[in-house]
């Protein structure tokens, strides 16, 4: 089953009066349970691709459609609520919500989809356990190291089982020990889950874990291997 | 917004307030001190309102009042010439429809003491009718009320002390010799003397005082001292305090002497007089004619003049009237033929009274006669009443010594019939039975053309004026306080949405929908309303509580505005509560606390969310 799909994907951006073609029709397609990186040196248009498909950004040109519906015939409330049903997010710098313990932040995303205060602490105490961190849940971000922020953040884009995760970058601000771990546990969940996962990423040992490797240069595909 | 969420979105909101906590306390603080400042003044002003009122009712107006339509048109003038006479038929209507009524005369003139002279407006009412709606002769503070029939006058407190017709509360050396000299026998001296209390100087030389501090405050008792001065900010000398307590004159005045400091002994009438004490004092006083006044007067008498001058009668008089009012004055004043001066020859009775009429309303001078008046009086008591009215240039006259030549020609005549139902509560404001609609119903048709039944607030412009002005000024005043709190809320917020941009982006990654963040923003912004309104109203309940209990003394302040200041309140301003007001002022401030967040974080959605997340 397609979980996403691009056709003909173009963003263009204006910087100082020039434009930047960040990507240049990229027609992708990726399925459920996918484990893909995509690839490529600075500039070469990865972070935007990412952006487009989480539908943090407008695309110039192109249409991409999550599990069969044309995000670009959703206004911005509908997108948010596509995000919030479908899509999980893991970003380099973790990006958690200070104010809030790591099981608030874990908590968030289920009850913003309406559960019940008490079912959803109770999922992500199960979330938190999954990716390691039992017991660690009225720990505020900052008292947490970077591996259990990045697992917290995991966590945060499992807990609601979205079948699209998006990580852009999700090892390259820990050493590669704590990125190994990481990854072996994003591996592990799109095992069990079937969850498709989609990486930004010019880390190595991303792209050795990665199933399916797509590389971008100049906002296109350069090569593709894995399937 | 899914309702599940909320409690989550408003705990992050409250959250957010421990971010900055300078910031949030200082922005608090700001929104408090506005709201207290609020809650104060608008107590303050309710207070001083409600009081004003009350004694507007109380002593000065009743609930309504009868005048002539022309005597109300131009009563800063105190024109007694459009009194009006039957009064005593409307006040039969009124009584039998339940309403006690009280006629009174004003005029203006001057008062003559022995040593002074003041002008003063003078109420000629009836003693006993008056005091069934008004409160004054509550108030005689010294001596007493007049007595029906004799040329006696109350007059007001600090009229009476400036014109020398009181009992001195701080007389100097010559005067008190002059009381002394007063007193029939030696036994009179000295229950003169035994009144008042040795007192120390009221105000000392810098030098000397400088020489006097060491010595005083080594010695016992010379401390008291130096707390009962103070040099104030613009003085030349170190001053007695106002607030110094008299009984403890005689000790102040020993220790200023035993260290060494010779002055002039400042005499004080004892605090804690008796009133037959005092009453026997006034008495001494009136019998030696201190309290014996002259009223200088002019008895306006309004007329047909005889003949008038050609000239004024074409340049003055035809111009100011109406086309069918100066063909009558044509036909009614013929022109002489030797002199060309115009002489009345109008007969009929009903042609007179209209032309008068249109007269007087033309403001044609020659239409009143004056007749200059001395009437000799004496001073029987003094008003000191909570209404300033009372106590400044007034004077309360029986008006039925006034009624013949040897008064002020009254002949039954009145300028105004006060009006109240039997039985008011009088600490209460008219009920609407009370009002001028009910008290012409009571009236039927007996109320004749050309007079009107007044409000009693139709008639004290000065403390509308007043109570408008201050209302209007210090409600802006806070206003701007508050505009400048809501500016702290909102660069508060910009700053927050600012630095929280990334945050902001993470949150609309995770689903969040651009009314969900804006309900945050809002929440944390109103928070700091809410507990700045919190501590607002508690600071302002704090303040009110003796506000309300006791109020301010500002009897000093008094003696340099006068009574002409508007209020009808006199040494204390007292507040009262606004409940209404306390919850809106909190609420208010909580929502517009709220509303700041909404341009800032408006701005903030617009920019796409990848852009929120780079930010840095």
């Amino acid at each position: 089953m397609t979980v996403v799909e691009t056709t003909g994907l173009s963003k263009d951006y204006l910087t100082n009066g020039l434009t930047v073609h960040a990507l240049r029709g990229v027609s992708l397609s990726f399925a459920r349970g996918d484990f893909a990186a995509v690839a490529g040196p600075s500039g070469s248009g990865k972070s935007t691709f990412l952006h487009l498909v989480g539908c943090l950004d407008e695309p110039s040109a192109g249409t991409i459609a999550i599990e069969g519906e044309d995000v670009a015939s959703l206004g911005r409330r509908d997108q948010a609520l596509l995000r919030r049903s479908r899509i999980g997010f893991i970003f380099q710098a973790y990006n958690l919500i200070p104010v809030l313990s790591a099981l608030e932040n874990v908590t968030l995303p289920l009850v913003l989809l309406g559960e019940s205060r008490t079912a959803a602490r109770s999922d992500a105490e199960r979330a938190l356990a999954e990716v390691g961190l039992e017991g660690m849940g009225n720990r505020r971000p900052k008292e947490m190291s970077g591996g259990q922020q990045q697992r917290v953040a995991i966590a945060r884009a499992l807990v609601k089982k979205p079948s699209l995760i998006l990580a852009d970058e999700p090892t390259a601000n820990l050493d590669s020990a704590t990125g190994r771990d990481i990854l072996e546990l994003m591996l592990a969940l799109n095992r069990d889950e079937g969850t498709t996962f989609i990486f930004s990423t010019h880390d190595r040992m991303v792209m050795d874990y990665a199933r399916r490797l797509i590389v971008l240069k100049d906002g296109l595909v350069d090569s593709e291997t894995g399937s | 917004m899914k309702t599940a969420a909320f409690p989550e979105l408003a705990s992050m909101a409250f959250r957010n307030l421990g971010r900055h906590r300078v910031k949030t306390a200082v922005t608090v603080t700001a929104v408090a001190i506005s709201v207290a400042l609020y809650i104060f003044i608008d107590g303050w002003l309710l207070g001083m309102n409600l009081d004003s009122k009350r004694n507007i009712v109380a002593f000065e107006a009743g609930a309504a009042r009868i005048q002539s339509k022309a005597w109300f048109a131009k009563k800063d003038e105190l024109p007694m010439y459009e009194s009006f006479g039957g009064h005593e038929a409307l006040s039969a209507r009124l009584d039998e429809a339940g309403f006690d009524t009280a006629p009174r005369f004003l005029f203006e003139g001057t008062l003559l003491s022995r040593e002074r002279s003041a002008p003063i407006a003078f109420i000629a009412m009836d003693p006993g009718r008056e005091a069934k709606l008004l409160r004054w002769q509550d108030y005689v503070a010294s001596g007493r009320a007049p007595v029906p029939g004799r040329f006696e006058i109350a007059l007001g407190s600090m009229a009476a002390g400036k014109l020398r017709v009181d009992l001195p509360a701080r007389p100097d050396a010559a005067e008190f010799e002059a009381m002394l000299a007063a007193a029939a026998d030696a036994d009179e001296a000295v229950f003169v003397r035994g009144l008042y209390l040795d007192a120390p100087p009221d105000r000392v030389a810098p030098a000397e005082f400088r020489r006097l501090k060491p010595v005083l405050a080594a010695m016992p008792g010379g401390k008291d001292v130096l707390r009962a001065y103070e040099l104030p900010w613009d003085g030349d000398a170190w001053r007695l305090r106002k607030d110094a307590r008299p009984a403890a004159f005689g000790e102040l005045a020993a220790a200023l002497r035993a260290a060494g400091f010779d002055f002039q002994p400042r005499h004080t009438l004892r605090p804690d007089a008796s009133r037959t004490d005092r009453d026997r004092l006034w008495a001494i006083l009136a019998a030696s004619g201190r309290m014996d006044v002259r009223i200088s007067t002019v008895i306006d008498i309004k007329e047909l003049p005889a003949r008038v001058d050609a000239s004024k009668f074409e340049a003055e008089l035809l111009p100011a009237l109406r086309s069918d009012d100066r063909a009558l004055a044509s036909r009614a004043y013929p022109a002489d033929p030797a002199s060309g001066d115009r002489a009345l020859a109008e007969a009929d009775p009903g042609r007179r009274d209209r032309l008068l009429r249109a007269m007087l309303d033309a403001g044609f001078a020659p239409a009143v006669r004056h007749v200059n008046q001395l009437i000799d009086a004496v001073v029987v008591g003094t008003v000191d009443s909570p209404n300033p009215k009372t106590n400044g240039n007034v004077a309360y006259m029986p008006s039925d010594a006034l009624q013949d030549e040897a008064g002020m020609m009254l002949e039954g005549r009145i300028t105004e019939l006060l009006v109240r139902a039997k039985g008011a509560d009088d600490t209460a404001l008219p009920d609407p039975g009370e009002s001028p609609r009910a008290v012409k119903a009571a009236l039927g048709g007996a109320l004749p053309a050309g007079l009107e039944v007044y409000g009693w607030l139709d008639g004290v412009e000065d403390y509308i004026a007043a109570s408008r002005g201050d209302e209007v000024s210090t409600r802006v005043m806070v206003g701007l306080l508050f505009v400048l709190s809501f500016i702290g809320i909102a660069n508060t917020m910009l700053m927050a949405i600012l630095e929280r941009s990334k945050e902001t982006g993470m949150l609309r990654a995770l689903g969040m929908t651009g009314g969900q963040v804006l309900a945050v923003y809002v929440m944390e912004a109103a928070a700091i309303g809410l507990l700045g309104s919190a501590i607002g109203v508690a600071a302002g309940c704090l303040v009110n509580v003796p506000m309300v209990a006791y109020g301010i003394d500002y009897s000093g302040m008094l003696e340099n505005m006068g009574t002409d200041y508007g209020y009808r309140v006199v040494a204390f301003f007292r507040s009262a509560w606004n409940p209404p007001v306390i919850a809106a002022s909190a609420l208010v401030a909580t929502l517009v606390s709220g509303l700041m967040a909404i341009p800032p974080t408006l701005r903030a959605l617009k920019v796409p969310v990848t852009e929120s997340l780079r930010f840095e």
